[in-house]
C-alpha cells in the first residue's frame, strides 16, 4: 500500500482569544492512515481532536501545515476531499422532516454518487443496516438508535474510501456503542481508511490499529497498542495515556521554569 | 416545507385574514357612517346676539334641508334651550354651541382668552364673521356682530356637526353678500360671475396607474420579505439549530452551490407567497365581494408588464440574498428575528420613494437601489417614463443585489458559520485579526462624532478649538483607542518606517504639482459638473486670510497638525485596517473617499478625496507614512501662505499650461516613487479562495 489515503503533516490551527491571545488548538501534528486501517485519535476533551478532524473535512481552514485525503489537498481541492470522505460526528444531525430513504437519496446525490445507481445503493444500505421497517418514516419521529443507523448509512452512502468518526459513541448506550464498533470493524475489513477519535480508552484499545495520543494540540505518542506498551512499560492503555500526558506536562513545566516563566502546577 | 403549520401561517392565514380584515373595516366604516347619519345634532345658542344668531342658523338649516344633492345624507339639527352651553358641550351633552356676539362682547372675550386658557383649544379662530346691514365698509368700522362655533374635535359627532353647520353658514353669508352686491347695483349675479369649471385631462387609467404604481413596489416588497423570510430563516439559522449544517458542509456540494440553491429556494417561496396573495386580493373584487374605488382602472401593455417584471428581478435577488445573509449571521431563530425588523425598515423606506409627491430629483433617485425601482414602476404605470431612467434604476438595484449576493457568499464561506454553532465566538478571531473587520465601523463612529461635534459646538469654537477637537480628540484619540483595543503594533499601524531619501525629494516636487493639478481639476469640475457657489469659495478664503492669528499659529494649526494627525488616522490606522480587504487600487479610492467625507462639506469632498487617494497611493508605494506627512504639510502650506500673504487672491487666474505642467510633474513624481518603492507589507494577495 504505497499511497497513504490520509496524510497529515505539521497541521496547525490557531485561534485568537480576547483574554488568552493566540491559542493553538492544533499545534503541528503529523500522522497518516492507510486503507484497511483504523487510526485512533485518543485525547481528553479540548485536546484538539475535533478541530483536527474538521480541518480534514475542510470545514475549518488550517493556519499551517498540510493535509491530503485520497491525494487531494484540503486547501487546494476541498470539494474533491469531501467527495472522498464520509464524516460522522455527534453534531452531524439529520433533517427531521425527511424520511430515512429520502435522507439517503439526498446525500447520495449531493455527494455526486452516479444518479442511475442511487436507488439501488440506497436499498442496499437499507437492507444492510436493517432499517427497512422505518425507512419511510420521517427521521424526526424515530428513536435515537434508529437515527444512529440512518446516520451511519448516510455517512457511507456515496461509498467514500475514507471515513472519519468523531467521537461517534458519545451519548450512546452500551448496545448502540457496540453496534457502532461492529460497523467500524466491518468498514475496515472492506478496505476503508478510518480515522476514529475518542476519549474512551477501552474503545481505542479494542478498535484501533494504531493510536495517536493527542494532548494540547500535539501528538505525544503514536503507534500500535503494543508499541505504546513497550515504550512506556505500562500494560493498560489508560496507564499509557496518563504516563504520556504527565511526562508532557513535566516537560512543559521545566521548559517554563528554565525560561524564567512561572511554572504550572500539576 | 412539509410543516403544516408553516403553510398554514404563511399561505392560508393571509387568504383568510386579509379579506376578513377588509370586510370588517368596511363594515365598521359603514356602521359608523350610519351612526353619524342617524344622529340628531344638538346645539345651543349663546352670546348677547343669540337671537340674531338663531336667524342665521335657521337660514343655514333651511339650506341644509332643501339641498338638492342627495349623495350625502342630510344632517338634522335640534336646538336645545340651555343656559350653561359651554359646560354642556364639554360634558358631551350637546354637540355644538353657536355663539353670536356683538363686537364689544367679542372684543371682551378675545381679551379674556389671551389672558386665560380657553376651554377649547381647537376652537375655530376663523369662524365666520357675518356682516349685517346693506352698506359697504369693513366689519370693524360697521361694528357688526360675530358668530363663533364652538365644538370638540375629539368627538366625531361634534366635529361633524361643526363641519356641516360651518359650511352652511358660510353659504348663508355669501348669499347675504351677493344680495348686498345686487342691491348695490353690481351688474351680474353670483352664478355668472367668473364661473370656474374643472376638467381632469388624465385618463382613468393614468389616475389608477398613479395610485397603484405608488403602492405596488412597497406592497410586493413587503410580501416578498415576509414570504422569503419563511424559507430564509430555515435556510441557515434552521440548519444551525437542528445541527444539520455540519452534515451539509461536509458533503461534496460546493459552498457556492449551497448558497445558490438556498437563494433560489427563498426566491421561489417568496414569489409563491406574493402570487398567492396578489391573486387572493384580486379574487375579491372579481367575485364582487369587495367594491373597488371608482376610476380604478389600469391599462398596461405586455411590454409594460415585462418591464415591471424585469425591474423587480434584481429587487427579488437583493431581498433573497440579504435574507440569507442575516440567516447565516444569526445563531438562532430568535437572533434572526432581531435582525429582520431593521432590515424590513431599511428595505421599506426606499421602496416608498414612489409615494413622495412631486419628486424633483428623479435622476438622483434612480441611483438609490430599491427607491429607483419604486419610482420607475410608478412611471411605467402612468405610461410616462424614459429608458435612461429605467436603465439606471435597474442598474443601481442590480448592482446592490450583486454586491449583496457576493457578500452573502463570502459570509457563508467563513468558518464563523460552523464554528459559531458550537465554539465560543472569542475563539474565532480577534485582536489584530479582528481589526480589519471592525475598522470601518470605528470610522463610521468617528464620523458621527465629528459630524455632531461640528453641529453642536462647531460654531462656538475658535479655529484652534475646532482643530484641537477634530484632530487631537477625534482623530488621534480614536486611533489610539483602536491601537489599544486590538493590541496593534503602533509601528506597523502608523507605518512608521524609514524611507528612501529620493522619495522625500520627489515629494517636494509633488507638493506644488499635486496642488496645482488639484486646482485645475476643481476648475474643470466646477465648470462642467458641479458648480461651487461663490459664497463657499469666499468663506473658505476667509480662513486663509484670518488676520487675527499670527502666521506661525496658522501654519501650526492648518499645516503641521493636520499633516501629522490626519495622516496618522487615515493613512495610518484606516489604511492599515483596510490593506487586506481590497486590492491596493480600491484601498486607495476608499481611504481617499472616506478622507473626503470627513471634511463634511459637499464642495470640499472632491478635492480632499483627490488628495486622499494620492496620499494613500504614496503610503502603499513607500510603506511609510513620513513622505505623506511632509506632503500634507506642504500642500496645506502651499494653499495657506501665498493666500495669506496676498500673493494670490480669488481673482488670480492661472494660465492653463501651468496645470498641464503640474500634471506632468505629478506623473513624474509618481514614476520616481514607484521606481524606488518599498511596498507596504502584507497587502491583499491575489489568491483564489480555497474554500470556494
Amino acid at each position: 500500500m504505497a499511497i497513504a489515503n490520509v496524510k497529515v503533516e505539521g497541521l496547525q490551527k490557531s485561534f485568537w482569544d480576547e483574554s488568552r491571545g493566540e491559542v493553538r488548538a492544533v499545534d503541528g501534528i503529523d500522522f497518516d492512515c492507510q486503507p484497511g486501517e483504523v487510526f485512533g485519535l485518543l485525547g481528553a476533551n479540548g485536546a484538539g481532536k475535533t478541530t483536527t478532524l474538521r480541518m480534514l473535512a475542510t470545514i475549518l481552514k488550517p493556519t499551517g501545515g498540510s493535509a491530503s485525503l485520497n491525494g487531494y489537498d484540503v486547501l487546494a481541492d476541498p470539494e474533491a476531499v469531501r467527495r472522498s470522505l464520509g464524516f460522522y460526528s455527534a453534531s452531524t444531525a439529520l433533517y427531521p422532516r425527511l424520511t430515512g430513504r429520502e435522507t439517503l437519496e439526498f446525500f447520495a446525490r449531493i455527494n455526486g454518487y452516479p444518479a442511475n445507481q442511487v436507488a439501488q445503493r440506497v436499498e442496499e444500505l437499507i437492507d444492510r443496516f436493517g432499517i427497512r421497517e422505518y425507512a419511510g418514516a420521517r427521521v424526526g419521529k424515530l428513536s435515537s438508535g434508529m437515527k444512529q443507523k440512518i446516520s451511519i448509512a448516510r455517512t457511507i452512502v456515496h461509498d467514500p474510501p475514507i471515513l472519519i468518526f468523531d467521537e461517534p459513541t458519545v451519548g450512546l448506550d452500551v448496545m448502540a456503542a457496540l453496534e457502532m464498533q461492529n460497523v467500524v470493524h466491518e468498514l475496515r475489513d472492506e478496505g476503508k481508511a478510518i480515522i476514529f477519535s475518542t476519549h474512551i480508552m477501552s474503545e481505542a484499545e479494542k478498535l484501533c490499529d494504531r493510536i495517536g495520543i493527542i494532548h494540547q494540540g500535539r501528538i505525544l505518542a503514536l503507534g500500535t497498542l503494543e508499541e505504546h506498551r513497550q515504550a512506556t512499560g505500562k500494560h493498560y492503555l489508560e496507564d499509557v495515556f496518563v504516563h504520556e500526558v504527565m511526562q508532557a506536562e513535566d516537560q512543559s513545566a521545566k521548559a517554563k521554569a528554565s525560561s524564567g516563566e512561572p511554572g504550572t502546577s500539576l | 416545507m412539509r410543516d403544516a403549520r408553516v403553510l398554514l401561517i404563511s399561505v392560508f392565514a393571509p387568504l383568510v385574514i386579509v379579506p376578513g380584515y377588509i370586510l370588517v373595516m368596511q363594515w365598521i366604516g359603514n356602521s359608523e357612517e350610519q351612526r353619524l347619519e342617524d344622529t340628531v345634532y344638538e346645539y345651543a345658542l349663546s352670546g348677547d346676539e343669540a337671537e340674531w344668531g338663531g336667524e342665521i342658523v335657521s337660514a343655514a338649516l333651511a339650506l341644509e334641508a332643501n339641498d338638492p344633492d342627495t349623495s350625502q345624507a342630510l344632517a338634522r339639527f335640534e336646538r336645545q334651550q340651555v343656559t350653561n352651553a359651554d359646560s354642556l358641550l364639554e360634558s358631551g351633552e350637546i354637540h355644538l354651541v353657536v355663539e353670536a356676539l356683538s363686537p364689544e362682547a367679542y372684543e371682551r372675550s378675545r381679551a379674556e382668552e389671551t389672558t386665560t386658557d380657553t376651554l377649547d383649544p381647537e376652537e375655530d379662530e376663523g369662524a365666520p364673521e357675518i356682516e349685517e346691514g346693506s352698506d359697504g365698509g369693513t366689519a370693524s368700522e360697521l361694528q357688526l356682530p360675530i358668530i363663533r362655533l364652538r365644538f370638540r374635535s375629539n368627538s366625531d359627532f361634534s366635529r361633524r356637526a361643526h363641519d356641516r353647520l360651518d359650511a352652511r353658514i358660510r353659504e348663508v353669508r355669501s348669499e347675504l353678500r351677493d344680495s348686498v352686491y345686487l342691491a348695490g347695483g353690481f351688474p351680474v349675479g353670483r352664478e355668472e360671475f367668473a364661473s370656474v369649471e374643472t376638467e381632469n385631462t388624465a385618463s382613468a387609467e393614468k389616475e389608477g396607474g398613479a395610485l397603484l404604481g405608488m403602492a405596488l413596489t412597497p406592497f410586493l416588497l413587503l410580501l416578498m420579505l415576509s414570504g422569503g423570510s419563511i424559507m430564509a430563516v430555515d435556510a441557515i439559522t434552521g440548519e444551525k439549530e437542528r445541527g444539520t449544517l455540519e452534515t451539509l458542509l461536509t458533503s461534496a456540494a460546493s459552498r457556492s452551490e449551497i448558497v445558490a440553491a438556498k437563494q433560489m429556494g427563498i426566491i421561489a417561496v417568496g414569489v409563491v407567497v406574493v402570487v398567492i396573495n396578489v391573486l387572493n386580493l384580486l379574487a375579491y373584487p372579481v367575485l364582487g365581494l369587495l367594491e373597488l374605488p371608482e376610476n380604478l382602472a389600469v391599462a398596461l401593455s405586455p411590454l409594460d408588464l415585462v418591464l415591471i417584471l424585469i425591474l423587480f428581478l434584481p429587487l427579488t435577488v437583493l431581498i433573497s440574498s440579504t435574507l440569507l445573509l442575516i440567516s447565516g449571521y444569526a445563531k438562532s431563530y430568535k437572533e434572526y428575528q432581531i435582525y429582520f425588523l431593521p432590515l424590513f425598515l431599511v428595505f421599506l423606506v426606499p421602496s416608498l420613494a414612489g409615494i413622495l409627491p412631486g419628486l424633483d430629483l428623479r435622476s438622483a433617485i434612480a441611483l438609490v437601489p430599491i427607491a429607483g425601482v419604486g419610482v420607475a414602476v410608478r412611471e411605467i404605470m402612468v405610461a410616462e417614463y424614459d429608458w435612461l431612467f429605467l436603465a439606471i434604476a435597474f442598474a443601481s438595484t442590480a448592482a446592490a443585489s450583486w454586491w449583496a449576493s457576493r457578500l452573502t457568499q463570502r459570509t457563508l464561506l467563513t468558518e464563523r458559520l460552523i464554528s459559531s454553532s458550537d465554539l465560543d465566538e472569542a475563539d474565532l478571531l480577534g485582536g489584530p485579526a479582528l481589526f480589519p473587520r471592525h475598522v470601518l465601523r470605528w470610522f463610521v463612529g468617528m464620523w458621527v462624532v465629528f459630524f455632531l461635534a461640528a453641529i453642536w459646538v462647531g460654531g462656538e469654537l475658535t479655529l484652534q478649538g475646532q482643530i484641537i477637537l477634530n484632530l487631537v480628540v477625534i482623530f488621534l484619540g480614536g486611533s489610539l483607542l483602536m491601537v489599544r483595543r486590538y493590541g496593534l503594533d503602533p509601528r506597523k499601524v502608523f507605518a512608521l518606517r524609514p524611507v528612501h531619501p529620493v522619495v522625500l525629494l520627489a515629494v517636494l516636487v509633488g507638493i506644488p504639482a499635486a496642488y496645482l493639478t488639484g486646482v485645475g481639476l476643481s476648475t474643470l469640475v466646477n465648470a462642467y459638473l458641479f458648480p461651487v457657489p461663490q459664497s463657499v469659495l469666499e468663506a473658505f478664503g476667509e480662513v486663509m486670510l484670518d488676520d487675527e492669528l499670527p502666521l506661525w499659529q496658522l501654519v501650526f494649526f492648518i499645516c503641521v497638525m493636520p499633516g501629522i494627525l490626519e495622516e496618522l488616522a487615515f493613512r495610518g490606522v484606516l489604511l492599515h485596517g483596510l490593506r487586506k480587504t481590497w486590492s491596493p487600487v480600491i484601498v486607495c479610492l476608499v481611504t481617499g473617499g472616506i478622507f473626503g467625507l470627513f471634511h463634511v462639506d459637499l464642495f470640499r469632498l472632491i478635492p480632499t478625496a483627490y488628495l486622499g487617494v494620492i496620499f494613500a497611493a504614496v503610503v502603499l508605494l513607500t510603506g511609510s507614512i513620513f513622505p505623506v506627512m511632509l506632503w500634507h504639510f506642504g500642500n496645506n502650506a502651499f494653499a495657506l501662505i501665498p493666500a495669506h500673504m496676498g500673493w494670490v487672491t480669488e481673482e488670480t487666474v492661472f494660465p492653463e499650461w501651468v496645470f498641464a505642467i503640474a500634471f506632468v510633474a505629478l506623473l513624474v513624481v509618481f514614476w520616481i516613487i514607484w521606481k524606488v518603492s518599498t511596498p507596504y507589507p502584507d497587502l491583499k494577495k491575489k489568491r483564489p479562495d480555497a474554500f470556494g
